[in-house]
């Protein structure tokens, strides 16, 4: 299908308002006799609150109230748990133990709440908290992902006789009896480590109970406005109608802001019930770092096993995923990481367990990439390592092994999180593969450049590693599309923004369907008073399943706006086109009426309509797909690595991205800079350093280094096209790509650029200092 | 307030008299006191660059500054460049190489760029990467950033 | 984490016990301390302002001695709290006599830091430990060789008291330095903390 709109690299329409400052953010909210609220929490990871004492606080001049759990009576109650393990999976173990809004007995990770004050300005609450004296007694810390599970080991929650969270297998295959006929056996253990999401916005929220209309409204920094309203609903004993959440602009999301309900979402809404006056807390940097949740630690014990021309056999794998304290998030993350450890490969026999853990640390729920980057970690290092034992050429290995294009829709069999066992809708990897090759010169880099550069003395490497993105899950997302009598179209769906260019995007869409400028289209996203049915921005989503359904919306309008026309016109619908906001008769350009002439026709004031005829040129649809759209990507490097201070430049970044159809390309574009920026990070610069008693160490920005503007490389994109079958679009989702494969690409170039040190890379993030380390020890086994 | 300090400013050209507390942030009085919310505040501890402003011409943490350290001098922040209908060339070379996602640290990368373009009317990738090295941006990898420095910089010195 | 130490004084084991017993001394050696009382035989309360980089406010600790072996070793179980967060420590210190006047003093501990003094602070951490360190000693240092000059001409010692400027000034120098020549992400925060638990327990025994 040839597009007009779709497709074209548009500018944005939301540009103006955040390039002058007049986007409104949470933090911009500011309300009449509006309070503010700061939180006392915990330093500890894990200590019994033995006593609280508010009065010192409460004296402060300009604090109007501090509570704690007991003032909150019935009222407090742990979050919902927001996703419960698929119903799909047998013999599934899941002790589900949620946040609770205020720490009641037990501080069970660093960074909970123990109390909140209220008061007129943020500096006074702020002063008011350091006023609050606390007796704990501080526990034994628990933070090692097997020393958790040893007997005797320190327990997270008390009620449990263990810090198990969760345990299941996934089988495909029989790989025991594959194993057996395997030439070649790689055993290997791999440890990830956490990192933060780091949205450059922090959370925020503002609460406001209008007592006269029994009505509350928040302004949530979050990225799923309407689970949080039903949520709300439910916790306060109010009709989902009496709560509106708003996600106004929000600055940046990348997992953590779908997470619910943090504490702050439970306790603010409470209290301007309880005080009837608004009220307004802004996350600061340090809070973040630690009520905020994260990702990415896991220890993977995985053996994979080989033909001896380099087919891959079968894979096996322990994996141990740490969720923090709480697991309110169910088994999204290490169910991502179990799919997608078999990579965009045709693997037949495949043994993963998955062992959850509670320990003292931060809450664990998706980061951009959700346990994505560590399946493609898993496999991607597991073929380097059997390439080289192979004598074999790296990429030779994963051409053997890529699904062929005829095999799709390809079962992959493991259920995900999408409740339903995986299918791989379409591909078509090698030539994309090829592509990268061809892009970042690596025949002439391995036969010239690089022998040049190393008789230099340089230390240059080159990595390319392929990867899928399960995208567009389900279960559903909705728009109304609905054209006004001024010809301008309003739009609204229940997916918020945080910089993915819905605006622009889906305004694309409706401008394809109905002939308008997309300046013309104004689209409301995250407000729940606009449009109140769907789940969130996630998973990389939005272009597929919020974006068919605005297509629906649009494509039914436009058969309104063309019956209606046809009529008025006197002209079969088939001989009118919509173009430059009027419905023409094609060849005939005189002869045509406005949308907004259209419009006011199709709400009259008086008169009578056809008995079933619906008011105005308005539609509602949904779209709900019964799997997935599976991406796919390949990126490659060439970096140089300073052997003495362990700094690298990259010298070359390229990717190959097949996003099925893209709505725009120049957005397409940002969301891989965007994922490869995450990545980077996750690669070579971000880690949380945990000490041994849960204490982050690098708890602020000047010590967890996220890539600046001098760490990043120039990237060079090109776009393949395999577009979504399953869906009218064609789309696949692309928001975390970029963050997926980097990991895997750093180790992989890495060890290229260090041959001469027989480096073998088994863990994620790397640093400067670790990798010195990691040499060190390699020359100096002692 | 007890304790309060009479300070005189003039933002985006406009002459402001308030009494604030003495502690008051430069970046909340300017976002409260003020209303001009355009100015962000991502890190409070002078990392991230989102509350860059100018003070005289010359960026600044306004996260970092009291309030009273401004009596008397002149700031420019992100309200003081071009409207919704009149962008200024920097922010339409933004708009026009998507140089912007979540807009969240937006306003702090205009700051700084105004005075480095003015200084710096030809800057090469490698000069850019340098200038905004101080500006953290979790959601563009930069790179449309600096295509829309180069635009800019064309544009604004044809 | 484990921090280990040691330092030489010009005295006999016997004068640098008396030394540290001395709340005076430890008072000037030690810049911040507010306050120190004894609540049972072996067990101190202390409060004392600390300043981290970013980090600054009051500790308040409970300090707990066992294992005395005058004039050779004691050991120190410290447990303080504060709004810079909070720290829990046990050491170990020894008096080892090396003839000519000399004494070894060798620490070693086993350190949990938390709260901002972690999260936030740690970058500055190392420098200002080991400002405070040295400086510590060096104050030592001075009242051990005054003390000795003192009995040796018949008179009552004297000493001068260093000024919290004094040893801001100390730390701002350290750090410039520590900037220029000192590696980044070395975690050997414990230092300060052993060394203020150190200190903080010798004012106590007096």
């Amino acid at each position: 299908m040839t597009y007009k709109v779709i497709g074209k690299r548009v500018k944005r329409v939301e540009d103006p308002r955040l390039l002058t400052g007049q986007a409104l953010f949470v933090g911009d909210v500011t309300l009449p006799d509006m309070l503010h609220a700061a939180f006392l929490r915990s330093d500890y990871a894990h200590a019994k609150l033995i006593s609280i004492d508010v009065n010192l606080a409460l004296e402060v001049s300009g604090v109007v109230a501090v509570y704690t759990a007991a003032d909150m009576g019935d009222a407090w109650e742990p979050g919902p748990p927001l996703v419960s393990p698929p119903p799909t999976l047998e013999n599934v173990v899941f002790n589900s133990r949620r946040q609770v809004p205020l720490v009641k007995d037990k501080v069970k990770h660093a960074g909970e709440i123990i109390a909140v004050v209220v008061a007129e300005s943020r500096y006074i609450a702020e002063d008011a908290v350091e006023e609050i004296l606390v007796e704990f007694e501080p526990l034994p810390v628990v933070v090692d992902l097997e020393k958790c599970l040893e007997p005797g080991s320190v327990l997270v929650h008390d009620d449990l006789d263990t810090n198990l969270a969760a345990h299941l297998v996934q089988n495909k295959g029989d790989y025991e009896s594959a194993r057996k006929g395997a030439d070649l056996i790689i055993n290997r253990r791999f440890q990830l480590d956490r990192g933060a999401a780091v949205a450059m916005e922090n959370r925020g929220i503002v609460a406001d109970w209008n007592e006269k209309n029994q009505h509350l409204t928040v302004w949530d920094a979050t990225q799923s406005p309407i689970p949080i309203r039903n949520g709300l609903a439910a916790r306060l004993g109010l009709t989902q109608r009496q709560v509106r959440v708003i996600a106004p602009f929000v600055g940046g999301g990348f997992g953590p802001k779908i997470m619910m309900f943090y504490a702050e979402e439970m306790v603010l809404p409470w209290i301007t019930m309880k005080l009837g006056v608004p009220i307004k807390w802004i996350e600061d940097r340090r809070e973040n770092f630690y009520a905020t949740t994260q990702e990415r630690e896991q220890i993977h014990e995985v053996e994979m096993a080989l033909s001896k021309e380099g087919h891959i056999l079968g894979i096996k794998q322990t994996i141990i995923h740490d969720t923090g304290a709480f697991n309110p998030y169910g088994l999204t993350t290490p169910l991502n990481t179990q799919s997608h450890s078999m990579g965009a490969y045709d693997v037949q026999n495949y043994s993963s367990e998955v062992i959850v853990v509670f320990t003292n640390k931060t809450i664990v729920t998706p980061v951009r990439g959700a346990g994505r980057p560590q399946g493609i970690y898993i496999v991607e290092r597991l073929l380097d390592i059997a390439a080289r034992e192979l004598e074999l050429d790296l990429m030779e290995i994963r051409r053997l092994n890529f699904i062929p294009p005829d095999a799709f829709p390809y079962e992959h069999k493991i259920i995900d999180q999408a409740f339903v066992p995986l299918i791989l809708d379409s591909g078509n990897y090698e030539p994309a593969f090829d592509k990268a090759l061809e892009m970042l010169g690596y025949e002439d880099f391995i036969k010239k450049e690089q022998p040049r550069l190393r008789a230099e003395g340089k230390h240059v490497g080159i990595g390319i590693v392929p990867f899928i993105e399960t995208t567009g899950v389900g279960p559903y997302e909705g728009a109304r599309v609905s054209v006004e009598p001024s010809g301008k179209i309003s739009a609204a769906t229940g997916v918020g923004t945080q910089g993915q260019s819905h605006m622009t995007s889906f305004a694309q869409i409706i401008a394809e369907h109905l002939g308008v400028q997309v300046t013309d289209v104004n689209l409301v996203t995250g407000d729940t008073a606009e449009f109140q049915w769907g789940t969130g921005t996630f998973a990389s989503r939005g272009a597929v399943v919020a974006g068919n359904a605005v297509n629906a919306a649009a494509s039914d309008v436009r058969q309104k706006v063309l019956k209606l026309a046809s009529k008025i016109l006197e002209t079969p619908e088939k001989e009118l086109e919509l173009e430059d906001g009027m419905v023409r008769v094609v060849d005939i350009p005189d002869q045509s009426i406005s949308l907004g002439e259209l419009a006011l026709l199709a709400n009259p004031l008086r008169g009578a309509v056809e008995p079933g005829t619906e008011p105005g040129l308005e539609s509602t649809k949904y779209f709900g797909p019964a799997f997935g759209a599976t991406a796919f990507g390949v990126h490659g490097m060439i970096l140089e690595v300073d052997p003495e201070t362990m700094m690298i430049k990259i010298r070359k970044y390229i990717t190959v991205e097949d996003c099925g159809t893209m709505i725009n390309p120049l957005v397409v574009e940002g969301q891989i800079h965007g994922g490869v920026s995450m990545g980077i990070g996750n690669a070579y610069y971000e880690k949380l350093h945990y000490d041994e008693n849960g204490q982050l160490l690098n708890a602020n920005l000047a010590d967890y280094l996220i890539p600046g503007s001098t760490e990043m490389p120039h990237i060079d994109v090109h776009h393949a096209n395999t577009p979504a079958p399953n869906n009218e679009l064609g789309t696949k989702g692309v928001g975390e790509a970029g963050a997926i494969p980097v990991p895997a690409l750093f180790a992989q170039a890495l060890e290229n650029a260090l041959h001469d040190y027989e480096l073998e890379i088994l863990e994620t993030p790397l640093s400067p200092n670790r990798l010195y380390e990691l040499l060190h020890k390699q020359e100096d086994p002692s | 307030m007890e304790n309060t300090f009479a300070i005189s400013v003039t933002v985006n050209g406009t002459p402001y008299q308030r009494s604030v507390d003495p502690r008051t942030l430069l970046s909340d009085f300017l976002r409260y006191d003020l209303g001009l919310t355009g100015t962000h505040v991502g890190c409070e501890h002078g990392v991230c660059g989102a509350c860059t402003v100018l003070l005289d011409g010359e960026p600044v943490r306004s996260c970092l500054l009291f309030a009273p350290q401004v009596d008397g001098h002149e700031i420019l922040t992100v309200e003081g460049l071009g409207t919704l209908d009149d962008l200024h060339p920097l922010q339409e070379a933004f708009r026009e190489t998507h140089a912007l996602q979540c807009g969240f640290c937006t306003p702090g990368i205009l700051t700084t760029l105004l005075p480095y373009l003015e200084e710096n009317p030809n800057p090469t990738e490698e000069e850019i990467r340098e200038a905004i090295s101080g500006n953290l941006c979790r959601c563009t990898g930069y790179q449309h950033i600096i295509d829309a420095v180069k635009l800019a910089a064309e544009n604004m010195n044809p | 984490m484990k921090v280990t130490g040691e330092h030489i004084f010009k005295g006999t084991p016997k004068q640098v016990w008396d030394l540290f017993r001395d709340t005076d001394v430890m008072a000037a050696a030690l810049p911040g301390t507010k306050n120190m009382e004894a609540v049972g035989e072996n067990e101190y309360e202390a409060v004392m302002n600390v300043r981290v980089g970013p980090v600054a406010g009051e500790f308040s600790g409970t300090l707990v001695l066992s294992n005395e072996d005058y004039p050779k070793s004691y050991t120190l179980t410290v447990e303080g709290r504060g709004k810079p967060g909070f720290l829990k420590g046990t050491g170990d210190i020894n008096l080892i006599y090396q003839g000519e006047n000399s004494t070894l003093m060798e620490y070693g501990g086993d350190v949990q830091i938390g709260g901002k003094l972690a999260g936030v602070g740690q970058r500055l951490i190392d420098t200002v430990s080991k400002s405070i360190i040295s400086q510590a000693f060096d104050t030592l240092d001075e009242v051990l060789a005054e003390r000795t000059a003192a009995e040796e001409e018949g008179r009552e010692a004297e000493y001068r008291k260093a000024s919290e400027k004094d040893y801001a000034a100390a730390v701002a120098k350290d750090i410039v330095g520590g900037f220029l020549s000192a590696p980044w992400m070395k975690w050997l925060l414990g230092v300060f903390i052993v060394l203020i638990i150190v200190l903080i327990l010798i004012i106590s025994l007096t």
